[in-house]
Formats: C-alpha cells, sequence, structure tokens
C-alpha cells in the first residue's frame, strides 16, 4: 500500500485477511478470514484505521483527547469520568470530514446494493486494534449498533463507535493498564444486518468446564443481542465434537427477544412472544449447520473459538449459517475426558479429596 | 456452629452390670472397642441402625471382632484411602458407631496409591476372589454344622466356642476385604458421572436387576406358598398364630405333614439365617422358625402372587433405559469411560454384593457363637440356654474351662437380663446421634454404607421444632406413589405381622427385612440413600421408598395414613388422632 493514498473503506469480501485485520481491527479482519475460508458471512465494508485517525487528526480531536487525559487522576474514578465524557461529547460535536463522510456513503449505498436494497438496515460495530487479545479484553465494552437503516444514520453510528473508545470503561481499562489510546485506533465494521430468525453464539469448547469434546450452542429467537447481553436465558445445546451427537438440548422459557423495531429503525429487546417462549429455536438441522461453521473455524484457527451465528429467515435446510463474529474463546480448556475408567483416581479426585 | 449432642447419660465404667471391661483382653488394630469418656463428645457417633434390639454382654464380641478389628483391619491393610475403618461405643445396650478418619493429606495420598495398585487385579477378578472367600466362610460354616453339641463335652464346647470366635472374626476380615475396594470403585464411578454432568440418583439404577441370594430364598418362600395353598393349608394359616404354626401343621398329618417335609428341606438350605445381622443373641430359622412361617402366612393372605420374574425384568428394563438415557448426554469420549466404569461396577457390584453377602456372612456367622455358648450354658445347669448369652467372653470361657461355676453369676445374669430388657424398650427414644454432628458429612463410607448424608443431617438438626410436621423429605431411592396406614417398626421382631397394603416405617431395613417388601405399599426410613438396603430392594420390588428421613420413626405412629412420594422423595402424614 505504500505510495498510495491510506485507504478510509476496505470491503471484507474482497480483503486479504492480514490487511484487513491491520487495517479494520481483530473483530472484522476475522471476518474476512473467515469469507475467505468460505463460511457464510454477510456483506460487510469497514472504516479502517487510517479512516479514523484522519478523523480524529484533521477535526482537532486528537489535542482535545490530550488535554482531557492530561488531567486525570487514574486513581478518582470521578476525574476518569469526566474527562471520558468531555471526550465523548467532543466526538458527537465533530462533524465528519466532507470526503470521508462520502465514501462511507457510497459505501453503503453499494452495500444496499449488493443486497439488493434501498436503505439496508446494517449493524454498525466497533472493531478494536492494538494488541493480540484486544477485542476480547474489550468485550462489550465498545459500541454496537444493530438494525441502523440510511447513510445518515450509519455515519451517525460510525461515529459514535469511534467515541465509544473513550468510555469511561475503556479509558479507565487502558489507564490501569498503561496502554495509549493512540496504539489502539478504532476501526468500525458496517455489516449487513442479517434477517435473523434465531441467533445466538457457539463456543467450540464448554466455556464453563472447558471440557473440549463438545460444542456448546447457546440460542434465542429473533437477534443475539438478549444473548449476548445475558438479558435472557437461552435455550442451551451440546454437541459431541467425534460424532456431532446432540448430548443435551434443553429449552428454556425464554422471555426477552431483540427484535427489529421498524419504526425507530433499530434492534431492540422486548418481551417474547408467549407462543414462543417455551418453542425450542433450534431443529437438528440448524444445530447440525451451526455445529459445521464453529468446527470449521476452530480448525481453521487452530484453537477453540465462541461464534456469533444467525439462522436467516431466508435460509433453507441444507444451506451454511451465517456466522458474524468470532473470536478466541478466554476459557482455559481442561485436559481431555478421561478416555480409561481409573477408579481408584477418580474416587481419590472426586470423592476422598471430600469433594462431594 | 456445629450441634453438640451431649452423651453424658452413657457414660460409664460399666457395660453391664459386674463387668468392668478391661480393653486390652481382645487385641485391637487402631482404637478398641470401649464405653462413652467425656472427650468422645469431640466426635460424631451415629445410632447403628444394623442393631435395633441392642446386644447382650456376649454379643458385644461383634463391636469388638467385627465392627472395630474388621473394619479397622481391611481398611489398614487395602488399605482405605481416607478412613482407618470405624470404632463403637455402647449406649445402654445399643451401638453408637463413629469412622476414624485419616488426617494427613500425605498419608491419604499414599494410602490412595497402594489401594490404586491393588485395585486393578481386584476389580478384574471379583468373582473369582469372592468365590475364593466365599468358600472359606463355607469351609468354615461345614465344620461347625457338622458339630453335634449334645454330645460334646464340656472342653470340647470350650474349644469350639473358642473356634466360633476366631471364625467369627475371620468372616469379617473378608466381609470388609472385600466391601471397600468395591465401594472404592463404586465410588470412584460416582465421580466420574457426577464430573460428566449425569443425574447422580440414577447410578443405583445402573447397576441395579441382578439376582441375589436374598432374593432367590424369598422366591423360595413364594414356592412353599403355593404349595401351601395347593395343599389346602390356606385356611389353616389364615386362622393360626405363627408361632402356633409348626405344632398345628405337625399335628395335621397327611398334606401338612408332606408340606412341612417340604418346608424343613427348604430350612436346611436357606434356614441358617437369623432375623437381622451378626448377634447371638437371634435364633436361625431352623431354631425358630415363626419368621419365615409369619412371611408365608402373609404371602398367603396376599390376594395377587409376587412376580418375581416381571420385577426383575422390569428392573432390567429401568436399568438398561437409565444407562441409554445417561449415555445418550455423553460424548464418544465420554461413553467410553463411562461403558468401562458401567461394566466395572457391574461385574464388581457394590450394591448388589451389600445384599447378597448377607447370606453368607452377616445372618450367619454368628450361629457356631450362639450354638456353643447355649450349649456350654445347658451343660453347666443354667435355668435357660440364653444365660449363656448374657455372659461376657472372660466369663464365658471360664465357665467352659470349669474355672467358674455359672451358678456364681446367677444373680448378675438375671440383673442383666433386666438391664437388656430397659434399655431394649428405650431402643425408639436413643438420640440418633451423639457428640459433635458436623455440618456436612463427607466420609463415603458413612453417606453411603450408613445414609448419614445431608437429608438425614438435616432432619436431626431440625429436630424439635415442631411437633407439628406434616411433610418429611428424604432421598426419593424407589419410584412410585402410595398411600396407606403407616406401620412403625423398631425392629424386626413382629415383622411377620404386617398387612398387605401398609407402608412400613423404620429406622432401617436389613436383608431379613426384605420378605415384607413384597407385601408393603411403601417404605419409609430414617436412614439410608440410594444405596442402603431398603432402596435396593424397593426397586427390585417396585415398592416406593423414601431414605434418609431423618425422623420418620418419631414424628409417624402406628395407623397415620401416610402419603409416600418416591419420585420426590416427599412423605406426607395424616395424623390418624
Amino acid at each position: 500500500m505504500s505510495g498510495q493514498a491510506p485507504e478510509h473503506i476496505l470491503w471484507i469480501d474482497s480483503a486479504d485477511p492480514q490487511e484487513a485485520l491491520a487495517l479494520t481491527g481483530a473483530k472484522m479482519g476475522r471476518l474476512a478470514e473467515m469469507s475467505r475460508d468460505g463460511l457464510s458471512i454477510p456483506l460487510a465494508f469497514a472504516i479502517t484505521i487510517d479512516g479514523f485517525r484522519e478523523h480524529v487528526g484533521s477535526a482537532g480531536l486528537d489535542e482535545v483527547i490530550d488535554a482531557h487525559l492530561a488531567e486525570v487522576d487514574p486513581d478518582h474514578s470521578e476525574s476518569v469520568e469526566k474527562a471520558a465524557t468531555a471526550i465523548r461529547s467532543a466526538f458527537r460535536d465533530t462533524p465528519m470530514a466532507p470526503e470521508l463522510a462520502e465514501e462511507i456513503e457510497a459505501a453503503y449505498d453499494e452495500l444496499s446494493d449488493r443486497c439488493s436494497d434501498l436503505n439496508v438496515p446494517v449493524a454498525v460495530r466497533s472493531s478494536a486494534t492494538g494488541e493480540d487479545s484486544a477485542d476480547a479484553s474489550f468485550a462489550g465494552i465498545f459500541d454496537t449498533y444493530l438494525g441502523i437503516s440510511g447513510a445518515q444514520a450509519t455515519i451517525e453510528a460510525v461515529r459514535d463507535c469511534w467515541a465509544s473508545l473513550f468510555t469511561t470503561r475503556a479509558v479507565d481499562y487502558r489507564l490501569k493498564r498503561g496502554i495509549s489510546h493512540h496504539d489502539m485506533p478504532m476501526a468500525v465494521g458496517v455489516v449487513e444486518l442479517v434477517h435473523a430468525r434465531a441467533s445466538g453464539v457457539a463456543f467450540s469448547v464448554h466455556p464453563v468446564t472447558g471440557k473440549a469434546d463438545r460444542i456448546v450452542i447457546e440460542a434465542n429467537w429473533g437477534w443475539g443481542e438478549a444473548v449476548v447481553q445475558g438479558l435472557v436465558t437461552p435455550d442451551h445445546v451440546e454437541v459431541g465434537k467425534a460424532d456431532r451427537r446432540i448430548l443435551k438440548h434443553t429449552v428454556s422459557s425464554k422471555d426477552v427477544v431483540s427484535a427489529f423495531d421498524f419504526a425507530a429503525g433499530v434492534v431492540v429487546e422486548v418481551p417474547m412472544p408467549g407462543r414462543l417462549r417455551e418453542r425450542a429455536c433450534l431443529n437438528e438441522e440448524q444445530i447440525a449447520a451451526i455445529a459445521d461453521a464453529v468446527l470449521l473455524i476452530e480448525e481453521r484457527y487452530g484453537y477453540p473459538v465462541d461464534v456469533e451465528w444467525v439462522v436467516s429467515r431466508h435460509r433453507r435446510e441444507g444451506e451454511p449459517i451465517a456466522i458474524v463474529q468470532s473470536r478466541p474463546v478466554t476459557t482455559a480448556v481442561q485436559e481431555a475426558a478421561p478416555a480409561a475408567y481409573d477408579p481408584m483416581a477418580l474416587a481419590q479426585k472426586y470423592i476422598f479429596a471430600g469433594g462431594r | 456452629m456445629s450441634t453438640i449432642i451431649s452423651l453424658d447419660e452413657f457414660i460409664t465404667d460399666e457395660w453391664y452390670p459386674g463387668f468392668k471391661p478391661a480393653f486390652e483382653h481382645a487385641p485391637y488394630y487402631v482404637e478398641p472397642f470401649r464405653t462413652f469418656n467425656k472427650a468422645d463428645e469431640e466426635r460424631f457417633w451415629f445410632l447403628d441402625f444394623h442393631w435395633p434390639r441392642g446386644l447382650t454382654p456376649l454379643g458385644l464380641i461383634w463391636n469388638e471382632d467385627g465392627y472395630n478389628w474388621g473394619t479397622q483391619y481391611a481398611a489398614e491393610n487395602l488399605p482405605l484411602p481416607p478412613g482407618r475403618g470405624l470404632t463403637n461405643r455402647i449406649g445402654g445396650i445399643h451401638l453408637y458407631g463413629s469412622p476414624i478418619d485419616v488426617q494427613s493429606p500425605y498419608e491419604i495420598g499414599e494410602r490412595a496409591q497402594r489401594m490404586g495398585a491393588y485395585l486393578p487385579n481386584f476389580l478384574q477378578n471379583f468373582d473369582s476372589i469372592w468365590a475364593e472367600r466365599r468358600d472359606e466362610v463355607e469351609r468354615g460354616w461345614q465344620h461347625f454344622v457338622a458339630l453335634d453339641t449334645a454330645s460334646m463335652s464340656l472342653p470340647e464346647l470350650s474349644m469350639m466356642l473358642k473356634e466360633a470366635r476366631a471364625f467369627h472374626k475371620r468372616a469379617f476380615e473378608i466381609h470388609f476385604e472385600i466391601m471397600y475396594p468395591l465401594l472404592v470403585n463404586y465410588l470412584g464411578f460416582y465421580g466420574m458421572c457426577a464430573e460428566m454432568g449425569l443425574d447422580v440418583s440414577q447410578i443405583g439404577k445402573f447397576l441395579q436387576g441382578y439376582d441375589t441370594k436374598i432374593m432367590e430364598t424369598d422366591r423360595e418362600l413364594w414356592k412353599l406358598t403355593r404349595a401351601a395353598k395347593q395343599a389346602g393349608l390356606a385356611d389353616v394359616f389364615a386362622r393360626t398364630e405363627p408361632q402356633d404354626l409348626v405344632a398345628t401343621l405337625d399335628g395335621m398329618g397327611g398334606s401338612a405333614a408332606a408340606w412341612m417335609t417340604q418346608f424343613r428341606d427348604f430350612l436346611q438350605v436357606y434356614g441358617y439365617r437369623t432375623e437381622g445381622s451378626c448377634d447371638v443373641a437371634l435364633p436361625s430359622w431352623i431354631e425358630d422358625p415363626t419368621p419365615a412361617l409369619g412371611t408365608i402366612k402373609s404371602f398367603i393372605a396376599k390376594e395377587e402372587e409376587h412376580d418375581f420374574e416381571k420385577a426383575l425384568a422390569g428392573a432390567i428394563e429401568e436399568r438398561e433405559t437409565a444407562i441409554d438415557a445417561a449415555r445418550s448426554q455423553l460424548t464418544a469420549e465420554e461413553q467410553t469411560a463411562f461403558d468401562a466404569g458401567v461394566a466395572s461396577c457391574q461385574a464388581a457390584n457394590f450394591p448388589w454384593w451389600q445384599d447378597d453377602h448377607n447370606y453368607y456372612i452377616d445372618l450367619k456367622v454368628s450361629l457356631p457363637l450362639r450354638w456353643a455358648a447355649r450349649a456350654i450354658a445347658e451343660r453347666t445347669g443354667a435355668d435357660q440356654a440364653d444365660d449363656g448369652l448374657f455372659l461376657f467372653w472372660p466369663e464365658l470361657t471360664a465357665v467352659a474351662d470349669g474355672e467358674k461355676s455359672l451358678d456364681s453369676y446367677k444373680s448378675l445374669i438375671e440383673a442383666r437380663h433386666q438391664y437388656f430388657d430397659h434399655w431394649h424398650s428405650r431402643r425408639a427414644s436413643m438420640p440418633k446421634v451423639l457428640g459433635t454432628v458436623p455440618e456436612a458429612v463427607t466420609d463415603p463410607v458413612l453417606i453411603e454404607i450408613f445414609g448419614l448424608n445431608q437429608h438425614f443431617l438435616n432432619a436431626i438438626q431440625a429436630a424439635g421444632t415442631d411437633g407439628d410436621v406434616k411433610t418429611l423429605t428424604g432421598v426419593p431411592a424407589s419410584k412410585g406413589k402410595a398411600r396407606g396406614k403407616a406401620r412403625v417398626f423398631n425392629n424386626a421382631d413382629n415383622l411377620h405381622t404386617l398387612e398387605t397394603g401398609e407402608i412400613l416405617v423404620c429406622e432401617s431395613t436389613s436383608p431379613n427385612w426384605t420378605p415384607a417388601f413384597a407385601k408393603i405399599a411403601a417404605c419409609v426410613c430414617d436412614g439410608g440413600g440410594m444405596l442402603s438396603h431398603a432402596a435396593i430392594v424397593g426397586r427390585e420390588y417396585g415398592v416406593p421408598t423414601v431414605t434418609a428421613v431423618g425422623l420418620a420413626t418419631v414424628v409417624i405412629e402406628d395407623g397415620d395414613e401416610v402419603e409416600v412420594d418416591g419420585d420426590t422423595g416427599t412423605v406426607t402424614v395424616y395424623k390418624s388422632s
């Protein structure tokens, strides 16, 4: 890329994964990897870190940020909060440079065209860069906006994502670890919003016990936000990796659904309609398709992963499941289940040690 | 804070009138059997359900040689990693047990290494090892059965008495040598199932549906029942009290005589068993066939015959269904380990052995001691043969060896009979536990063998808060629901008076209680767990059973209407008054 003007927009389906990782952060970079690996990924482009840098640089935000951070006393949470709030309002008050806004608008329109839609609803997702585990460490700290529709709304959401680099939690986290925000510029992904029939998360290792012989799936009707944010007790499925057999399928009473509010143009959490509450939101075929995708991702990465998946309303049996996010799992993987039966060792471990 | 239940009332220097125990007179392995002292209050003691009648002076040989020596010998030699066996004390005439823990983690680890080296061979060859031990007990048994005490001299009887004690002691070394490794195997499997996220309350089912000697005896009793009906004896049984049946039937001749021949043949095979575990005070069925005849009498009164084939088939089907359901939740890797565990535990089957071994050991091996003691008493001029059972070992051997006359003990024996009767009648109100009651019991032996699980402890600790308890809870040990009239039994003495459809309420059951399960609608026990005798037999017979209820025998009274839910472990009491 040397010699050329920095790119502000990167299309995920045609990007080189390494370049995507460097320019658009872990979240979008992994989408590019998965796209290359043949997984079913929604159409997406990203505003690169160069776009972010240009915005904060040219609009004078850098100076504002540095000035506020210089006054922070890291030991006083009030002081951290005050600086973070001031920086975020500076982001909101600073308009985007017209050239960048035009680029985003053009990319958004192209995305709409490619999706055969007019103002295609999108998910606008923060995609942090910098340290390797930035994505995991900052999980849930940066903003994601689901169901944004229209170029202007998208541009607003992009600015909000940028600003979320300076939430109180994020600022506090960096201060405590001595990380400069300059080292983690914020890319933003604009991703076609898959029309979700059901969504959720899946782990290629049990997230609690660390057992690596199974895939664990948690599912809810609609979009995955209610599951990700822990607002609902989702259906719980466990699938054995060796033979893809369903080991457990617990259907929960699901009280909340993330649904698309057409009037507001966003995905919101609403009470689950009674007829869906007790119904299993996945069938065996869908579970198998999710397991296929999770195993493929784990195999390509070579380490356990958790993924966010969506069963599209338009998906037909046999088609792949849409993957909207994946990342290395943070659970410590347990040693393999004992394949042999050793009663003394088992009794010693579980009973005689007072474990019952 | 742990609860402390005072044992002041039971602190004494004497066991019975006129006998101060010299603790050194019998060798001990880790800890001797002795009377309670104040320091014992720091330990946890539980009233052992195996001896609901209490023990006579000679019966205390069991406490020394079986309870203490047998458990400690096996636990030290195998060894059992977390414990050195059991010790026990006497409250009046009632046995309170307590585990001897190994404290040092290093020692537990070393003991686990040794057990781990021993266990694979034991499990692989369990059938032949158990057969060998059974043969050993059987050889000893044949020796004593062949003796005719009536024609033996006093020195010969003295020799027999000492041989009988050695035989009894050795039988309990074998008992615990076999029991502990089986228990370790079971607990290892239990730990694995729990780790795999399986419902551990199902584990008992994985191991059920295997025939035992005790069940075989029950089938024979049903055959005799059928034969009695065919011989037209149903009316005789109906109108005759169990204790009068022998005389009545013998006096009838004809088909009754033929039936009695059949019955006596049965006794020769199955009749050398007592109505309770390890107690010289208990006669065998040969000596007193009232329990067997009483059982047959109540079987005859039952409209429907217990279908053993059907019950066994049901138990097997339930087993296979439970195993399949568990396997379906496991990954392929886990299934490999689970299958190996199931196979190992079915082949070296702890719950099965817990029932089966009673036929060979617990219900039998006290009999030679009893025969010798009674013969010596009779030979030395006792008023009644049972007087021999009211002497302590040093006293009885002195009499047998001609050093003392039985007569010199006459007044003591009389006092001891009264002492026994006094404490015997107090059984129902004996504290279930003494000393320092822990918040939780972790010792697997206490949990699995004695049923001292959390349910039991909770019930004990909640005791005395209200007299108005209507709903009790315990461990759901055998599924199904039933409602009926409660019959509370403190021991098995009058068990044959149970009527069909009644609900058995007791401290706990032993193999001699098994025939009752063909009659009762449900069973409720103070103690026990998923693997106690009542739980196993309840499942085999399809009788709803709830164990570890804690104070069922205190709260429920004869005649109360009781509803037992074996699926939830709930017992609802509708007081009759």
